[in-house]
């Protein structure tokens, strides 16, 4: 079993997708800031990267499990920005939570049963759906206000032990994906379902005894459930209600996803290659920021860091 | 339920593109609640706003009908009311400008049939990135601000009228019959045809498809730029938000027309009727009191129940 170095970094032969190379990129950046600015090696700057970059890397990983069915969900931002917006409802925490979560499930089930029931293509179920929670969002918070639960402040912004909250959401949210993917039989049956269906034998798993109709439902539930879990975070961080404040962010999550060498046609991909994905663009952002980088050229260079990690995957499939 | 969509007549009826319906029962409602509204003047003035998409729609359908998806009209057409509004051209005239667009919508068409194309990268991916980098571009190259004023050439022409029909509106049926020709009569269309039905098949028969992807998206691009042409000329100012909407308007138009991914039912006519259904739509709720957040969630009910619409037939064939 040996594996040398070029093999991981090239990611041939893994089910784990290219994800040394990213390693690398995110390693130079850091090294390039440490060196270029003062600011970027202090423990304050440190930790407040890992606030920025957690609800990307949350909501990434939610993208990472659709994506592995060879699915896409797109309406990741929205589901950001209604929790947010559900959030500062001013009712009681209590009822609150819990609702956030039963929603985004519900909107994970409308997208699942969509595409598997009635056949619809990811794209088109999960654009849809992106509108329509949009304009819902819009509804309940035309404009960014309100404040959310007290609990959900304190949840973000406290630290134990000198070490800030945010740091323990990432370390609970990885260990849980971490046992999703790799530590139960779902996490396997993703696998086989989206290896089957990247290699065009949509049946494959079905023969082999594993309900691919249900697993592919779970995924966008689960996906959903974490693009919640992303938008309370946020919701903690920004005190508000904020219609707009998820925006693009499911082209972010594709992007880090994509960034940390899972193939998008699925099958072949990894929950640390997702994380690192997720921290490149957040070092990214960060050095931008440092030096000074238009707003509006950020958005762009985040675009064409998109086009440029998806245009290197090769695939079969022509079009969507 | 199966018993029912198993039935020869409703099996007709599923056949007919759902924008058909959807336009009658729009009219129908209008003409419930505001009768007096029915006349060509307001109609005129409704239907002349969505020209824009209309014309869009006809490159959408397509890349549709290719199985593939253009995302990327938003930021072509802020591009090109840029390029005309900044005055980074100063003193040019209308022709320039005109080449100027159809030449910037051929060569990002041309880019995104590549990459989709050759490079076989995900079409959703690739026209939203070309979007969001053009977008980002503008905004930046205009500090976020309005850029300027339109040459007023521009807008006189949008205003006139030929025997009381607006002229945009014409353009749009011309550029509609044409396209109609361009798939019906022409080898391309043929080739187009087969690559939606089986581009495996169509590949073993002789069919380049790899070019007709490329050539479909190439299209996309150049009526792309006339729709920003029109779209410009429509609000005679610079703008750093116009026409961000309308790719995806266009893809809901065109699906509600019949035409769903490599399945082209609905021809160039149901597409058609797709955007008059949503000149309809937006008329019928701003009579209702019915604002921005209300379009939303209808333009994302319209898109997933005409795709369950076509998932359900498509199963049951």
């Amino acid at each position: 079993m040996h594996r040398s170095l070029f093999n991981i970094l090239s990611g041939r032969n893994t089910r784990q997708g290219l994800w040394g190379l990213p390693l690398l990129v995110a390693l130079l950046i850091s090294l390039w800031l440490t060196v270029e600015t003062t600011q970027f090696a202090t423990a304050e700057n440190l930790f407040n990267l890992v606030a920025q970059a957690m609800p990307l890397i949350i909501a990434a990983i939610g993208q990472l499990v659709v994506v592995l069915i060879g699915g896409l969900d797109l309406s990741v931002g929205s589901v950001i920005s209604f929790t947010t917006a559900v959030l500062a409802l001013d009712q009681p925490a209590i009822v609150l939570i819990p609702a956030v979560f039963v929603l985004a499930a519900l909107i994970g089930l409308i997208n699942g049963l969509a595409i598997t029931r009635f056949n619809v293509h990811p794209i088109i179920a999960t654009l849809s759906t992106q509108y329509i929670v949009l304009g819902i969002t819009r509804i309940l918070r035309p404009v960014s206000g309100g404040t959310v639960p007290e609990i959900v402040i304190d949840a973000v912004s406290g630290s134990f032990l000198g070490i800030p909250y945010p740091v323990f959401w990432g370390i609970i949210v990885i260990l849980a994906a971490w046992k999703l993917l790799y530590g139960s039989r779902y996490g396997l049956h993703l696998f086989a379902i989206g290896g089957g269906i990247s290699s065009g034998a949509e049946s494959a798993a079905r023969n082999f005894g594993v309900s691919d109709r249900r697993n592919i439902i779970l995924a966008y539930v689960v996906c959903s459930c974490f693009a919640a879990v992303a938008g309370v975070f946020l919701a903690g961080r920004i005190v508000s209600g904020d219609p707009n404040v998820g925006l693009l962010f499911e082209l972010d999550t594709v992007t880090a996803v994509a960034l940390g060498g899972t193939q998008l046609s699925g099958g072949i991909g990894s929950l640390h290659g997702t994380v690192i994905g997720a921290l490149v663009m957040a070092l990214l952002a960060n050095g931008m920021n440092l030096a000074n980088v238009s707003p509006f050229v950020q958005t762009a260079i985040k675009g064409g860091i998109l086009l440029a990690v998806v245009g290197l995957q090769s695939r079969k499939k022509m079009g969507l | 339920m199966a018993a029912v969509l198993a039935n020869p007549i409703a099996r007709r009826l599923l056949r007919i593109p759902p924008s058909y319906f959807v336009f009658l029962v729009l009219l129908a409602t209008l003409w419930i609640a505001r009768p007096n509204m029915l006349n060509l003047n307001i109609m005129g003035i409704f239907v002349r706003q969505i020209v824009p998409l209309g014309i869009l729609v006809l490159g959408q359908l397509v890349v549709m009908r290719v199985k593939s998806i253009d995302l990327s009209g938003g930021g072509i057409i802020l591009l090109i009311n840029y390029f005309i509004s900044s005055g980074t051209f100063p003193g040019a005239s209308m022709p320039f400008f005109v080449v100027l667009a159809l030449a910037t919508g051929l060569v990002i068409g041309l880019f995104n049939g590549f990459m989709i194309g050759s490079r076989r990268v995900s079409a959703v991916i690739v026209t939203l990135a070309v979007s969001i980098i053009l977008v980002g571009l503008v905004q930046f190259l205009s500090s976020g601000n309005p850029p300027g004023d339109v040459p007023k050439l521009f807008n006189d022409l949008y205003n006139t009228k030929f025997l009381s029909v607006p002229t945009p509106v014409l353009f749009w049926v011309l550029l509609t019959a044409l396209v109609w020709l361009l798939l019906s009569r022409t080898v391309f269309g043929r080739y187009v045809a087969s690559v939606g039905e089986n581009a495996e098949a169509a590949h073993f028969s002789g069919v380049p498809v790899q070019r007709t992807v490329i050539l479909a998206h190439t299209l996309a691009g150049l009526i792309a730029a006339i729709a920003a042409l029109v779209q410009t000329g429509s609000i005679a100012v610079g703008s750093v938000r116009v026409g961000l909407d309308l790719p995806i308007l266009a893809v809901a138009a065109t699906i509600l027309g019949g035409v769903v991914f490599g399945r082209g039912d609905g021809g160039v006519w149901g597409p058609f009727f797709g955007a008059l259904c949503f000149a309809l739509l937006f008329v019928v709720m701003t009579v209702l009191g019915i604002d921005e957040p209300g379009k939303l969630i209808a333009q994302g009910v319209i898109i997933l129940g005409a795709a369950i619409f076509y998932g359900v037939r498509v199963r049951n064939s």
